[in-house]
């Protein structure tokens, strides 16, 4: 490949006045770049704005945006996303695992994997389906890459970039009603720089930072369209189908996990539980990860190519979850081989490093506004330590080996209950003013009552009770509000995780003035009659 | 290691739909063609700026569509019906030819024409006439055969802009209406789809206007994608169109003062408007040489209306002698009479449209209507001029186009009338920035609109009516749907099959009108590029007539719905495997307005997966098994495959006798077209057709215009007052009445010289009594839209456009009102159950604020069950519920593609979320 100008930064202006919502951009990209039946990296959404009888509808094209600050390339485990000096986005197939974390983290829906690919016919392909086949785009990320091939040829060429079609991004080439132009955003005297220039417009879900290089404008841009959508509207976020149970089983097996080898390891080095017990819990703790793990592992689309997920630790949580896994188990082997508090205190503290890689997974995971806030870090992190007093609780209610333990987790669950029940409020502002759509409000606020009452409350009375009693009731108690603790940790993560994972809502500040009755666009000039 | 295939880049053309055809390549891998481009060589030259539309980019899937027709095919099944199994086998080409020709020498050997005077031949083709440009040279088959019945619509009249046709053609050669987009300001748009149905140049002008400020109002019961484009929509009730137009001319020359408002030279000099009409309701004419005549106000006299006239007057009431001449020679003789001009009479006509009488009928407020026409004076600019080609024209932009179901059946004539006189009150008809015309197809020449204008002793251009006096009406039909003998509009030409009343074979094989000669199952009917069972109206109707066919030759793409009932399939080679040389450029329709004029090709763009022949290939082995290779030969070199090989200069023309391949043929039709488009300068062959795609030369702007022709011929449109059609209504009642015809009334009914408002929406809702139901059974207005992806396109089958389509709402649902549906306890993707007086139709709801409560829309044409892949789409269509009834015929021979009915929550699951 030729060394990519940083001096370029390639976009497009895209002229609501304009589209018409024919696809052709959408099928000259499909053309272009051998998409499978149901992958469109390029589509127009078809918007309906307001109630009859004042009503509106509106064509918008979307796809990456290759942001300046594109969210999924940071989380990207594999290197496969990168971000060019020129501001492209790219997707290496051979790299990528198909995690699918670049996907709920694009806030533009942008991203699809196909584990599938099949033919239009069904699963046999036609001669011509065979000829375009692309095998290595088979369970990883695919995206809109601006025609990058495009780009770079016709550059070679000496052709330019949004005035030479062929080295214009397919889509902007084959617009018919020239509502897509490409260029350099940074030469001021490029097409779209100019065009910019004059019609300055506004960008998709702008507040999130993103910086996307798609910009729509409006030469009459409405002032008073109430953007209230109904759930049917393609703007609204549905739910993400990428990261499923199997999500959930690493975020749920893992953090509680975490949280059980950290709190052994605390309680352990506090002199609360012997050596043969942390081990034991150890043991169980390791196992959890491990079935979380592989879990997860089933998620992803290049099973084959995990390890390529350790080769981005400088910006992807999900790259330092893989090391300190790696360093978890070592440290776990280590403790059985030379058993001591020292060897327990690391698998401590990397038990609550893994913890703390989940959090900040989930978090970085810009697409998903249920999952962003920054309090669901401390919730999960919350959580996974409670849902390890848990577990302990439980162990020692089944098997009683530290009858001493039982006030001391009391209280400890009794604390980790207290910081959830303080967490959730704060969590749910944060996502609320975080941009949460009607959709995973609805699942959110569903779900705090019962986990406040069920998830935390009940168990923090009952681990009141196990303090207030003695013996077997204690340990009775004290088990299940470690069960309650468990439970509810799986449950709440799999309402977020799955339930509220509705995809960011599509947010344009601008749309054109246009419709019926109160939308209409009335006549600028005053309606005169002049003599002929 | 095997080398890679050699790459190539085919340029071809595609004519799928009606606003074609744009020019393409494509890309080409050894003998597989991969993927489809634009041909950005033409950019320059194509008013799409050499783009295609998402429509051409189906055709690679539809290449290697796996559910193709492989081979010729055989009914083994007598039985036919729609439960019949056909019991297709495969067969030979050789075998499939013999069949085919067998039977048509049998015919021949009976009689080209039967017992009743019809042909036993015949023959539909769809799409808008886009199926000539794929045919290759089975026209001049059809030529040396003899009379064909090509009057079997299949989906004519009822799919079409079919008033537009008729009445455009008559008043401004303008088959097709369209505003001069480039020039124009406002629109005023009455349900006509814009930019979902005219094509790539109409999407690009379009955009190209409205960025530069263009204002549209989209006047429609639905907001369908124009409407969503233009700065307004106004949701009209259905069919109440011509309501409101008659309201904009009410307000204009009634409530405001007309001589401010309107373009008076233009009314004056280029109209009717300054005609006197005598009592009987025909023009005053000279006494001597029967022109009509105008009172000059200079020297208070009448005038012949081509003689120098000072003053003409518009408005008024004036005593005048002269004759009038009105059916069958009828004259009435005048030495002094008190006569109107037809300005005079117009205003009195109009006087009882009001905009509040208006807002009653459309359900529009009359505000809004007042707002509308007076924005519509305004933006006229009367008085202005432009430059054109070095000529100073008229400037006047502003235009109003009519839609589908708004410019058919009735109220489709009084809507076309509205619209063309509110543009000649400003002067704005055939100028820059107005409402143009596009060609011709009922007027000749066919390839110059121009060319057409002659004129006559009225001053105004001729018209080929047929013939309604006692000598000339053609009493006997001589095909099934007799339009020379009940549309004088529609002429006689090679379209004109196609524009009278389609349907009518159709109804009347079931159920001959009295005093008629029924109808005759033709022995051998063709059918190619159409699929009647499911396009057309009462489609349930039409399969079962079809299934009584005797034998039915179907080319076959994949299996459908119409050829269910055939008897042989013949696998034609496709659209990128057929060759084809095709004119380009000039003005088309629906919004093709070139600078350049030529020919394009089409040509194999890799190897075929079926066994396929080309058109032109089975037009010549039918030819020659039949013994009509010389008329064939002869046909093809008089031009009846597009281009005429023969010229004043030049002879490249096919040896009679002698058999000619495909190859052969296109080859002397590249340098037949070539020589006579540079005048023998650059003559060039096939192969550089091949290499190059197309080959133009320029084409004047100015003659995007018929105004200046018109002026040059000193001839005056005929607006407002309609006294031909007047006469010729008369004399086609007389001729009826004398035959004992009296089921064609109602349709005489509209032939007046000022067309009367008559409630057309009561037409369609009282409908249901005719058939013995209630109307409040009924109580919705079901209506299609057009769709980008599917119009015209042929390609219901292919998954890629439905791909695409399902982005566009409405796709893969019934559009319903949001509340209108919460009251009837359905909700998004509930199934749905749609019933009118004749059928009953189930899709899926798709719930939208942009419709009117009382209307639901059903996009494109559906309702498949023998179409691969689109017999598995489970959506509704408008068609199974349209009744076709001779009540519901206006007197072109149309049918307004709506329908009352009920709605209701269907059975079945709901529909699946992608």
């Amino acid at each position: 490949m030729s060394a990519v100008a940083a001096t370029r930064r390639w976009g497009m202006a895209i002229d609501l006045d304009r589209c018409v919502g024919c696809q052709t951009c959408a099928v000259a990209c499909k053309h272009a770049n051998d998409t499978p039946l149901g992958i469109q990296w390029r589509r127009v959404l078809d918007v309906e704005l307001g109630k009859f009888p004042d009503v509106a509808r509106l064509f918008l094209p979307v796809g990456c945006q290759h942001c300046d600050d594109p969210p999924c390339v940071p989380v990207c485990p594999s290197g496969a996303t990168r971000r060019r000096a020129d501001g492209i986005v790219t997707q290496d197939y051979d790299l990528c695992i198909g995690c699918g974390y670049c996907a709920v983290s694009c806030p533009y829906g942008a991203r699809s994997i196909d584990h599938a690919p099949r033919g239009y016919f069904g699963a046999a392909l036609t001669r011509q389906e065979g000829a375009v086949a692309h095998d290595e785009r088979r369970g990883v990320a695919q995206k809109c890459t601006f025609c990058v091939e495009r780009i770079d040829r016709g550059l070679a060429r000496g052709l330019v970039p949004g005035v030479d079609p062929e080295a214009t991004p397919a889509c902007a080439a084959a617009c018919i009603a020239g509502a897509m132009t490409f260029g350099d955003l940074a030469d001021p005297a490029s097409p779209v720089a100019r065009l910019l220039a004059a019609n300055p417009g506004t960008v998709l879900n702008g507040p999130l930072g993103a910086g996307p290089n798609l910009r729509y404008f409006t030469r009459a841009p409405s002032a008073d369209i109430a953007l209230a959508m109904p759930a049917t509207s393609p703007l609204t976020g549905r739910r993400q189908r990428r990261w499923d149970i199997r999500a959930v089983a690493n975020f749920g097996l893992g953090g509680s996990g975490s949280g059980l080898a950290a709190v052994a390891s605390a309680f352990g080095l506090f002199g609360l539980l012997d050596r043969s017990a942390i081990l034991l819990l150890h043991l169980l703790a390791a196992g959890l990860i491990a079935a979380g793990l592989t879990a997860v592992w089933f998620e992803i689309g290049r099973m084959e190519r995990l390890l390529n997920a350790l080769r981005r630790p400088r910006s992807s949580w999900m790259s330092r979850e893989m090391y300190v896994v790696g360093a978890l188990f070592a440290a776990l082997g280590a403790e059985w081989l030379w058993p001591g508090p020292e060897s327990t205190g690391l698998v401590g503290l990397l038990a609550l490093a893994f913890l703390y890689c989940q959090a900040r997974i989930l978090t970085a995971a810009k697409g998903i506004p249920a999952w962003r806030p920054r309090a669901m870090r401390w919730l999960l992190l919350a959580s996974g330590l409670a849902e390890g007093c848990g577990w302990l609780a439980l162990g020692n209610a089944l098997l009683p080996f530290a009858p001493d333990l039982t006030a001391p987790l009391g209280l400890a669950m009794i604390l980790a209950a207290a910081a959830l029940a303080t967490l959730w409020p704060i969590y749910w502002r944060e996502a609320v003013a975080g941009g949460l759509g009607d959709g995973a409000k609805r699942e959110i606020a569903g779900l705090m009552p019962a986990m406040l009452g069920i998830g935390q409350v009940l168990p923090a009375m009952l681990a009141a009770g196990a303090l207030l009693a003695s013996g077997l009731v204690a340990l009775a108690l004290s088990g299940i509000a470690g069960a309650i603790l468990v439970v509810g940790g799986l449950c709440w993560k799999y309402a977020v995780i799955v339930d509220a994972s509705h995809v960011q809502d599509l947010i344009l500040p601008q749309v054109p003035r246009r419709g019926s009755g109160r939308l209409a666009a009335l006549p600028s000039e005053p309606v005169e009659v002049r003599p002929s | 290691m095997s080398a890679a295939p050699e790459r190539s880049q085919v340029p071809v053309y595609c004519y799928q739909c009606v606003a074609g055809p744009d020019l393409l390549k494509v890309e080409v891998a050894g003998d597989v063609a991969l993927r489809v481009a634009p041909n950005f060589d033409c950019a320059a030259e194509h008013p799409g700026g050499g783009k295609v539309c998402v429509k051409a980019y189906g055709l690679v899937q539809k290449t290697y569509n796996p559910h193709r027709i492989r081979q010729p095919m055989m009914r083994t099944n007598p039985r036919k019906g729609r439960d019949q199994d056909p019991g297709f086998v495969p067969i030979s080409w050789d075998e499939a030819l013999t069949l085919v020709a067998d039977r048509l020498r049998a015919v021949r050997e009976q009689g080209l024409v039967d017992e009743r005077g019809y042909p036993r031949l015949a023959a539909s083709f769809g799409g808008g006439g886009t199926p000539t440009q794929y045919m290759g040279t089975f026209p001049a088959f059809l030529s040396a055969w003899g009379p064909v019945d090509l009057g079997f619509g299949s989906g004519q009249g009822v799919k079409c802009y079919h008033s537009e046709h008729l009445y455009g053609e008559l008043w401004h050669r303008a088959f097709i209406v369209s505003p001069d987009t480039p020039l124009c300001r406002f629109v005023l748009s009455f349900g006509n789809n814009t930019d979902a149905s005219s094509g790539v140049a109409g999407v690009a002008r379009h955009a190209e206007a409205r960025a530069r400020g263009l204002r549209r109002i989209q006047i429609e019961p639905h907001l369908s994608i124009s409407a969503a484009l233009a700065s307004e929509w106004v949701p009209i009730r259905p069919k109440t169109d011509a309501a409101f137009l008659y309201a904009m001319l009410h307000r204009i020359l009634i409530e405001r003062d007309w001589r401010i408002c309107c373009d008076l030279p233009f009314l004056g000099r280029d109209t009717n408007a300054p005609y006197l009409v005598g009592p009987n309701g025909y023009f005053l004419r000279d006494p001597e040489s029967k022109k009509p005549l105008v009172w000059d106000q200079n020297g208070g006299c009448t005038r012949p209306q081509d003689a120098p006239i000072g003053r003409p007057l518009l408005d008024g009431t004036v005593r005048a002698g002269g004759v009038e001449i009105g059916p069958d020679g009828q004259v009435w003789r005048h030495e002094e009479v008190e006569v109107s001009t037809a300005f005079r009479k117009l205003i009195d006509h109009l006087r009882p449209y009001s905009p509040d009488w208006a807002a009653a009928e459309c359900e529009v407020p009359a505000d809004t209507i007042r707002r509308i026409a007076d924005e519509f004076v305004t933006q006229a600019r009367v008085g202005e001029t432009v430059v054109i080609d070095g000529v100073t024209l008229p400037y006047r932009p502003v235009a109003v186009i009519l839609g589908k179901t708004v410019n058919n059946g009735w109220g489709g004539f009084e809507a076309t009338w509205g619209r063309t006189l509110l543009a000649c009150l400003v002067g704005a008809l055939e100028v820059p920035g107005g409402t143009l015309g596009t060609n011709v197809k009922l007027n000749r020449p066919a390839d110059d609109r121009h060319a057409t204008v002659t004129p006559t002793a009225d001053g105004f251009m001729a018209y080929p009516f047929n013939a309604t006096d006692r000598a000339g009406w053609q009493s006997k039909p001589h095909i099934r749907n007799a339009y020379r003998t009940l549309v004088p509009l529609a002429a006689n030409s090679a379209w004109s099959p196609a524009l009278g009343p389609a349907h009518l074979p159709w109804l009347f094989l079931k159920a001959p009108p009295e005093r008629w000669p029924a109808p005759t199952r033709p022995a051998v009917w063709f059918c190619y590029r159409t699929n009647p069972a499911i396009s057309f109206w009462d489609t349930e109707a039409v399969a079962e007539r079809i299934a009584e066919f005797p034998f039915v030759v179907a080319f076959a793409y994949t299996r459908d719905e119409t050829n269910h009932m055939a008897d042989i399939l013949l696998p034609e080679a496709g659209d990128l495997e057929g060759l084809q040389l095709i004119p380009i450029g000039t003005t088309k329709f629906i919004e093709q307005f070139w600078t350049r004029r030529g020919w394009a090709i089409r040509q194999p763009a890799g190897a075929s997966p079926v066994d396929c022949r080309d058109m032109t290939d089975i037009a010549t082995e039918l030819a020659r098994r039949l013994g009509l290779l010389e008329a064939y030969n002869q046909a093809i070199n008089r031009g009846a495959a597009g281009v005429a090989l023969k010229g004043e200069d030049y002879d490249y023309g096919l040896e009679p006798h002698l058999l000619h391949d495909r190859d052969a043929i296109w080859d002397r039709a590249c340098r037949a077209a070539s020589h006579a488009l540079t005048d023998g300068k650059q003559v060039r062959d096939l192969a550089w057709f091949k290499a190059h795609g197309a080959m133009t030369v320029p084409f004047p702007q100015l003659r995007w215009y018929l105004y200046p022709t018109l002026k040059a011929k000193g001839l005056r449109f005929e607006l407002p007052y309609q006294e031909r059609l007047l006469r010729h209504g008369s004399e086609l009642g007389n001729r009826l009445h004398e035959s004992g015809i009296a089921w064609w009334d109602k349709q005489l009914g509209e032939y007046q010289a000022l067309p009367a408002y008559k409630r057309f929406p009561e037409i369609f809702v009282e409908y249901a009594r005719e058939v013995g139901r209630d109307p409040a059974e009924f109580p919705f207005w079901a209506l299609t839209a057009r769709s980008m992806q599917y119009s015209w396109g042929a390609n219901a089958g292919l998954p890629l456009i439905d791909e695409m389509a399902r982005n566009i709402a409405g796709h893969s649902g019934v559009i319903v009102n949001a509340d209108t549906a919460a009251k009837l306890g359905i909700a998004e993707g509930d199934p749905v159950e749609i019933e009118s007086v004749v059928g009953r139709t189930h899709g899926h709801a798709t719930l939208r604020q942009g419709i009117r409560p009382d209307t639901i829309v059903m996009i494109g044409q559906f309702d498949h069950w023998a179409m691969p892949v689109a017999k598995d789409f489970g959506r509704a269509s408008l068609n199974p519920l349209m009744p076709m009834a001779l009540s519901l015929t206006d007197a072109t021979g149309s049918g307004s593609d709506t329908v009352r009915v009920a709605l209701r929550r269907g059975s079945g699951p709901r529909r699946a979320e992608p």
